[in-house]
């Protein structure tokens, strides 16, 4: 069940509705049976897929917090990862139904044992609760991939009704269906466009390519606005995904504002493992042997982040296209750790701020770093992907320019998008200057707050893509 | 439930309450917006807006059924030349299922001695209506029990239904095609006006032959739904105490349709119900093939100026219809004739040359 369905949107309606008029203490109880509708609703192989790894949870949870055996984690961790690998990767298994949101809820149960063996979490000794923490509604198609830290206690937890929090959620979720509908999905022809082969200009392809960009974050980071929101409405704060990436001064610090919560899990049960490992702390000493302490320090950390990039690109698709994607990341990262002393040392013998005219400059590179990598991102094979950028780099020509804008989108439909584009750049620029924008406005008075809301139905109900006559895509990253 | 303190109690009660009025003022919102995205069609939506305008009981005639039906039966010949009141309420291949909801709903306000029922929908074969018809024979319909019925009995899967019962998912991409007039309560009828009763009159002419055809008494089954539902308005004209007339309405693409007809005709005499099917060639009243057409299948002006004088004799001769002409309550439909005929004023001027000679 689509997030963007009518039916969703009925049992969001209902849950929340439920939610307040029952009691505190069972108010867990209401999200558990939203999370068994949305997902019986979703098909049985969810249902049963779901479950399975639930139980598995639950009670390998149980079991490592009796005995902390290392095998005992690593069988466990493995027979969840396993299916989760099967069914995306192996050619016989595509015949095989693949649940919603199956990557979300294996990392997160997967994450769920590791911390559960490393102490920093209780094992639940509720298997329902446990079924909850991993098949949450709200979350459970396209993230945010959440530790029990941050959202279990939330969710065991009856929270009272907050006017200000339940407005701010709503808002919240406006917002990120405005995002998806208005300007994403309506993005969704350029993408078409480049796809639909032919010679085309170069900055048609640059353009192109730059609306892909676009499109992708309004998508994603709508479908997480959403979620959010709603899960804000019943007083569940859901970890953030997505934090400005376009204003990013540098790829690592991308990576730090985008797909924040997949990052973070990578981070925290990849990166930081592999780096305190003792393989990870020898090789560092070996290194700095031979390439001085500063960058022989930074070799085990690069080496490791390469290798999660490298996953990251797989974890998209089983494609070249994929490993090109995070095998590039993990170079730029990588080499920007080894040569960070040399950089230091650049920029301080040519006098270079940290910020002032430098910010923008920076953001501009690095979102030219960012363009490069989508090139790969959208693309069937990796020819397709230098064929465009031979195209980009190939002379330009602005002959008949206004026709092949206009036969991609009528001028009514580009205003609509670049007006609504527009918007997001306005909210984002003053979100970094961390104005939260959905608080302020629940806070603000009738005369203020209705009218904005109301103004952004209306824009969301007329301005958006769905109903009948539109057969637009699903969120983009549902299917992972 | 957690048991909140007097403050905490009030400041939830005023929670709730302006939620319920945010929600009342978004419903009321979107219901106006889905009213100024509907497109104002006189070819379906407007034809049932407009019969909510009609004096209370002001109908003696209702013609029910498809564009052949409000391109050929001319209310305002109807009107100037027998003084029957008659509306047409159709939309663009309306089907049987369409046309029982339409009646319900017309039943509300007016109580007609009449109604006429095109035999058109016979031919159809589809269970469903495409998505453009459902909301040119649905959107008009305010009653919710009937809208949602004829959505329902138009739908292919009642998931489909849903975007047209809520209403604006099917018609907020049309802001590309919006002009001012669409703000307007209520639609002017593609500026028609109050008066107008259905009626469309179509241009164009394209010379035809007439059907060669042999007028056999061999059926073909309607579509199960077609029936089903022509036979739950057969029974609703009888619980009313209303009577039905089957309406054959001329086209040249009639061949075809004549085994369907058939099937229709004895259904309805199962009824006791009967009608004309002015295809039958031993019907002559000066219908011309070669002029009184607009296309392949519907009557022009001149045809239907035609075709609506035998349609009111036949209309006088069946039923006793009161001839309102004069009756200040009935002003509205010397009002629609006066400005139709005001646009085609040759017709008038045939009527009285016929009236001589008689």
């Amino acid at each position: 069940m689509s997030i963007l369905s009518l039916e969703f949107l009925l049992l969001a309606a209902c849950t929340v509705l439920l939610y307040y008029l029952l009691p505190l203490r069972i108010r867990w109880a209401v999200l558990l049976v939203a999370s068994a509708v949305y997902v019986g609703l979703s098909g049985w192989h969810s249902a049963a897929h779901l479950t399975v790894v639930a139980l598995l949870m639950w009670g390998g949870g149980l079991l490592l917090e009796r005995k902390r055996s290392r095998l005992l984690l690593a069988l466990l961790v493995g027979l969840d990862m396993s299916a989760m690998l099967l069914l995306k990767y192996a050619p016989i298994a595509q015949e095989l139904l693949v649940p919603v949101g199956l990557s979300y809820f294996t990392f997160q149960s997967a994450g769920y044992l590791v911390d559960v063996y490393s102490g920093k979490a209780q094992a639940q000794k509720n298997p329902l609760r446990a079924w909850l923490f991993v098949g949450y509604f709200p979350q459970l198609a396209q993230g945010p991939i959440s530790s029990w830290k941050e959202l279990g206690p939330q969710l065991m937890t009856g929270h009272r009704l907050e006017p200000e929090q339940f407005i701010s959620g709503f808002t919240l979720l406006l917002w990120g269906y405005f995002k998806k509908l208005v300007i994403a999905d309506r993005l969704a022809a350029t993408t078409d466009a480049l796809l639909g082969g032919g010679s085309l200009p170069g900055w048609f392809v640059l353009g192109g390519v730059v609306l892909y960009t676009v499109r992708l974050y309004m998508d994603f980071s709508g479908g997480m606005d959403a979620v959010r929101g709603l899960s804000r409405m019943m007083g569940v704060e859901l970890p953030e995904n997505f934090r400005r990436p376009f204003f990013a001064t540098s790829v690592a610090d991308y990576w730090r504002r985008w797909h924040i919560t997949l990052g973070k899990w990578f981070r925290a049960y990849m990166l930081y493992p592999l780096t305190t490992s003792r393989a990870g702390i020898a090789l560092g000493r070996l290194a700095s042997k031979s390439l001085g302490k500063r960058t022989g320090r930074a070799v085990p950390s690069a080496l490791a982040t390469l290798l999660v990039f490298l996953l990251i690109g797989l974890w998209h698709a089983a494609n070249w296209n994929a490993v090109i994607y995070g095998a590039y990341f993990g170079l730029v990262m990588a080499s920007s750790m080894l040569l960070e002393p040399v950089w230091k040392t650049t920029r301080a013998t040519l006098r270079l701020p940290q910020g002032g005219f430098m910010t923008p400059l920076r953001i501009v590179r690095t979102l030219g770093l960012i363009l490069l990598a989508q090139y790969f991102a959208f693309t069937a094979s990796p020819q397709q992907s230098l064929a465009l950028l031979g195209q980009t780099l190939a002379p330009w020509s602005f002959e008949g320019c206004a026709a092949q804008l206009t036969a991609v989108m009528a001028p009514l439909e580009w205003l609509i998008a670049g007006a609504g584009c527009a918007a997001v750049l306005v909210v984002d620029g003053l979100c970094e200057r961390k104005v939260d924008v959905c608080t302020r406005l629940a806070r603000a008075p009738i005369a203020l707050c209705w009218p904005v809301l109301l103004a952004l139905i209306l824009v969301i109900a007329v301005f958006g893509m769905y109903g009948t006559g539109y057969n637009g895509a699903d969120f983009l990253y549902t299917q992972f | 439930m957690e048991k909140p303190t007097v403050s905490r109690r009030r400041e939830l009660l005023r929670f709730w309450l302006r939620l319920i009025c945010f929600a009342l003022l978004t419903a009321a919102m979107l219901t106006y917006a889905t009213y100024v995205l509907t497109p104002k069609h006189d070819y379906g939506i407007c034809s049932m807006i407009n019969l909510y305008r009609q004096e209370p009981g002001s109908i003696d005639v209702l013609a029910v059924g498809t564009s052949l039906t409000y391109a050929g039966v001319n209310t305002n010949v109807l009107w100037e030349e027998y003084g029957i009141a008659a509306y047409d309420l159709c939309s663009a291949e309306q089907p049987f299922w369409v046309s029982y909801y339409a009646i319900r709903e017309a039943l509300k306000t007016q109580h007609p001695q009449v109604i006429l029922l095109d035999a058109k929908p016979s031919i159809y074969t589809k269970d469903y209506s495409p998505r453009g018809r459902i909301i040119l024979s649905t959107y008009g319909i305010a009653g919710p029990a009937n809208r949602i019925g004829a959505i329902l009995a138009c739908a292919e899967t009642p998931q489909d239904a849903l975007g047209f019962i809520l209403g604006l998912p099917e018609v907020h991409s049309n802001y590309q095609h919006m002009s001012l007039s669409d703000f307007r309560i209520p639609p002017d009828n593609g500026g028609r006006g109050d008066a107008w009763k259905g009626f469309i009159e179509m241009d164009e002419v394209e010379p035809h032959e007439r059907p060669s055809l042999v007028f056999s008494s061999v059926r073909r089954n309607m579509n199960a739904r077609q029936e089903e539902y022509v036979r739950r308005i057969f029974e609703l004209a009888q619980a009313e105490g209303i009577e039905v007339m089957l309406l054959g309405i001329p086209n040249p693409d009639y061949a075809h349709d004549h085994m369907y007809y058939n099937a229709l005709w004895s259904i309805a005499e199962e009824y006791g119900i009967s009608g004309i099917n002015y295809n039958d060639p031993s019907l002559r009243f000066g219908l011309r093939y070669s002029s009184d057409f607009a296309d392949w299948q519907h009557l022009n002006v001149k045809g239907s100026v035609t075709f609506s004088r035998r349609l009111g004799e036949d209309l006088m001769e069946r039923y006793d219809l009161p001839d309102r002409r004069g009756d200040a309550r009935y002003d509205s439909y010397a009002d629609s004739a006066a400005q139709w005929y005001a646009q085609y004023p040759m017709y008038m001027s045939e009527k009285k040359e016929g009236a001589k000679t008689q």
